[in-house]
C-alpha cells in the first residue's frame, strides 16, 4: 500500500446511522490523486450524499479508514479538516439577509483568527473567488433575492475562497440552466487544471457526470457496483442490473464519451 | 496580488464596510445614550430644572433633598434600566443565531421561568411564614435560575452533544413546568399576589447602586466574549453542516453561548424580574439598520437596547405618577406594534 501526499484514499468503509443497524455504505475502496475528478453517481438512496459527508468528516464512519493526503481523517479536528476541504451543498437554508460577498467571505473562516480578525488577503481571495465563480456582479445582492441558479454559483464561490485542495460537491447541478451547464464543465476543468486539486462530486445528471469525471463510481445500495473511466462505467449491461431499466447510449459527437438518452 | 495594485488596499469589495458601519454605530450610540439618560432624568413626580440636574451631576449643587432623588433614586434605575436592555438585546440577538430561530428570545431556553420561581417562591414564603424575605429576593431568583439552565442542559445533552432540537423543547418543557408551579404559587398566596405579577412583568424600582455594581460584571464581560463568536455565528446562519464545513464546532459553540447568556441573564432577571419582547425585537431592528453580520449586529443590538429600555421604565414610572405600570408592560405595549410591523414588511423575503 502506498501512502502518497497527493492523493485520497479510503479503505474498507463501512457506515450506517444506528448500530446494528442495515449498513447504508460497505466495503467501500477507492483512490483519487490531485489533478482529478471522480464523479459518484447511483439511484436516489445509494448512499452518494452518506459517502460525502464521511469524507467531508461530518460522519464518522463504522469501520475502515480515510487518507487525506498523507494524513488520516479521523486524527483531524473539523477546524483542521475546513482548512483544506470545502463543500458546495445540495441545499441551504440561510437565515437572515445577508449579503452575497458576506456569504462567500465565510469561506476564509477557517483561516481567520477571532481575536486579530481577517486580513486584506482574506477580502482579496473572496473576491477574486466571486471573480472566478462569475458572481462579482451579484456581491451587494440579498443572498434570499438571487434564483436558485446564481446561488449555487455564490456557494461555488464561497467554496473557492476557502482555497480547498480537496473539493466536494454535492450534486450541485440540479438547479442550473443548460448555458450555466456549459459554463460550469470549462469552469470546473480550469479549476483542476489550475489548482491541482481533488474533487469529488455526487450526481445526478449522468451526461454531466461523464462529462466531467475522470473516474466514475457507480454506487448501487451502498455498494460500489463498477468503478472506473466513464467508457467503462457508462455500459448498457450495468445501467440495467442497477437501474432496473436498459437505457441507450450513445457516444458525445465531440468529446466522444458515452451519454445516456431514455 | 492583482486587486492589491489596481484598488486602494481598503476598498476590496466594499469588505471594510462593517468595521465603518460598528465604529459609526458606536459612536452614535453613546451619543444617544447620554442624551436619552440625561432626559429620562428630568422626568420623575419631583421637578428638578435641568441645570440643576447638571450641577448635581456634576457635583457643584449640594442640595440634599435633590441629591438624594437623582444618585440614589432616578440615576441608579436608570443604570440599571440600561445594563438590563444591554443584556436582553445581545442575549436575544446571540440565542437568535445558536437557535437558528428568529422567533428566539433570552427567555426561550428556560432561565426566566427558573429565576421567576424562585422570586415567587421567596415573595410566598414570606407571606406563609412571616419572614421577611424580600431582600434575599434576588438571592431565590439566581438559584431559580441556575436550577433550569442546569435542567434544561441536563435534558437536552445527547451523550455530550447538544442538538438544536432537544435544546429548544428543554427549555420549553422547563418553562412550563415551572410556570405551572409559580401559577400553583400564585394561585395559594393572596397577599403575595401583587408583589408576584409586578416581579413577573417586570419591575426596575428596587435599582440601587449596590445591585448595579452585581450586575455590571457579568453584563458587560459576557456581551464582550460574545462578540469573539461573532463569525461563528455567521457561519450558523448558513446551516448546521455548512457552519461544519468552516470549521465550527457547532458543539461548543452552543454550549458556549448558552452557559454564558443564561449567567448573564440570570443575573439580571434576578433584580429586575421579567421584562419581556426586548430581547425578541431589539435584534430584529438591529438587523434592519446594520445587517445581519454579528460582527456589528450584535453591538448595534447592545447599544439600542441600552436607549430602547431606559425610555420604557420612564414611560411605566410617570404615566400614571405616583402609581407606576410594570414596565415589562411598556416594552411589549411598544414592543409588539413594532414587531408586527416588520414582520408584514419582510413577510415577502424568507430571511426575516
Amino acid at each position: 500500500m502506498v501512502c502518497n501526499d497527493n492523493v485520497l484514499k479510503v479503505d474498507n468503509l463501512d457506515f450506517s446511522y444506528e448500530e446494528n443497524h442495515k449498513k447504508t455504505l460497505s466495503n467501500i475502496n477507492f483512490s483519487v490523486s490531485r489533478g482529478k475528478f471522480l464523479g459518484i453517481i447511483g439511484p436516489n438512496g445509494s448512499g452518494k450524499t452518506t459517502l460525502l459527508k464521511i469524507i467531508s468528516g461530518i460522519l464518522k464512519p463504522s469501520r475502515g479508514k480515510i487518507t487525506v493526503f498523507g494524513k488520516e481523517l479521523a486524527d483531524l479536528s473539523i477546524e483542521k479538516i475546513a482548512q483544506f476541504t470545502s463543500v458546495v451543498p445540495q441545499e441551504t437554508s440561510v437565515i437572515f439577509d445577508f449579503k452575497v460577498k458576506e456569504v462567500v467571505f465565510m469561506g476564509r473562516l477557517p483561516f481567520i483568527s477571532r481575536i486579530n480578525g481577517e486580513t486584506i488577503e482574506d477580502y482579496e481571495i473572496s473576491r477574486e473567488a466571486m471573480e472566478r465563480a462569475k458572481c462579482l456582479s451579484l456581491a451587494e445582492k440579498n443572498i434570499h433575492e438571487i434564483s436558485g441558479g446564481e446561488k449555487q454559483r455564490v456557494f461555488i464561490a464561497k467554496a473557492l475562497a476557502q482555497t480547498p485542495q480537496l473539493l466536494l460537491l454535492d450534486e450541485f447541478t440540479s438547479h442550473l440552466d443548460i448555458n450555466y451547464k456549459h459554463e460550469v464543465v470549462k469552469f470546473f476543468k480550469k479549476v483542476l487544471e489550475n489548482d491541482k486539486i481533488i474533487i469529488i462530486s455526487a450526481f445526478h445528471d449522468l451526461n454531466l457526470a461523464s462529462i466531467l469525471s475522470n473516474h466514475l463510481i457507480l454506487l448501487n445500495e451502498g455498494k460500489i457496483e463498477k468503478i472506473g473511466t466513464p467508457q467503462e462505467v457508462i455500459n448498457e449491461d450495468i445501467f440495467e442490473k442497477v437501474y432496473g431499466t436498459r437505457p441507450t447510449i450513445i457516444s458525445h459527437p465531440i468529446l466522444h464519451i458515452p451519454q445516456v438518452i431514455i | 496580488m492583482k486587486y492589491f495594485m489596481n484598488k486602494s488596499s481598503k476598498e476590496i469589495a466594499g469588505y471594510t464596510n462593517w468595521r465603518k458601519k460598528l465604529i459609526l454605530m458606536i459612536i452614535w450610540g453613546s451619543f444617544s445614550i447620554v442624551i436619552i439618560d440625561f432626559i429620562c432624568l428630568n422626568f420623575g413626580v419631583v421637578s428638578i430644572h435641568p441645570k440643576e440636574i447638571l450641577s448635581l451631576l456634576w457635583g457643584s449643587s449640594h442640595d440634599k433633598t435633590n441629591s438624594l432623588i437623582i444618585w440614589q433614586l432616578r440615576f441608579p434605575r436608570i443604570i440599571m434600566a440600561t445594563l438590563t436592555g444591554i443584556a436582553l438585546s445581545t442575549v436575544g440577538g446571540a440565542f437568535q443565531g445558536i437557535l437558528r430561530n428568529p422567533l428566539a428570545d433570552p427567555y426561550i431556553l428556560g432561565v426566566s421561568a427558573g429565576a421567576a420561581l424562585g422570586a415567587c417562591l421567596a415573595i410566598f414564603l414570606q407571606y406563609a411564614t412571616g419572614y421577611f424575605l424580600t431582600p434575599y429576593l434576588p438571592l431565590f431568583a439566581l438559584t431559580g435560575a441556575m436550577l433550569s439552565i442546569y435542567l434544561v442542559y441536563m435534558t437536552a445533552k445527547v451523550r455530550y452533544r447538544l442538538p438544536l432540537e432537544g435544546l429548544l423543547l428543554s427549555g420549553v418543557t422547563v418553562t412550563f413546568l415551572f410556570s405551572a408551579i409559580i401559577t400553583i404559587l400564585i394561585a395559594l398566596s393572596e397577599k403575595g399576589l401583587h408583589s408576584m405579577v409586578f416581579w413577573l412583568m417586570g419591575d426596575l424600582s428596587t435599582a440601587n447602586w449596590n445591585k448595579i455594581t452585581i450586575v455590571t460584571f457579568p453584563v458587560i464581560v459576557g456581551c464582550l466574549i460574545f462578540f469573539f463568536f461573532s463569525l461563528d455565528l455567521n457561519a450558523l446562519s448558513l446551516g448546521e453542516e455548512e457552519a461544519l464545513h468552516l470549521g465550527v464546532n457547532i458543539k461548543k459553540l452552543r454550549l458556549r453561548i448558552f452557559i454564558i447568556g443564561s449567567i448573564i441573564i440570570a443575573s439580571v432577571v434576578s433584580f429586575t424580574g421579567l421584562i419581556g419582547f426586548v430581547g425578541l425585537v431589539v435584534p430584529h431592528i438591529a438587523r434592519l439598520l446594520v445587517g445581519p453580520d454579528h460582527r456589528v449586529m450584535l453591538p448595534t443590538s447592545a447599544l439600542l437596547g441600552a436607549i430602547f429600555l431606559p425610555l420604557c421604565d420612564t414611560l411605566a414610572r410617570t404615566i400614571i405618577a405616583p402609581s407606576e405600570i410594570p414596565i415589562g408592560a411598556i416594552t411589549a405595549l411598544i414592543g409588539a406594534p413594532v414587531f408586527i410591523h416588520l414582520l408584514r414588511r419582510k413577510s415577502t423575503k424568507n430571511g426575516l
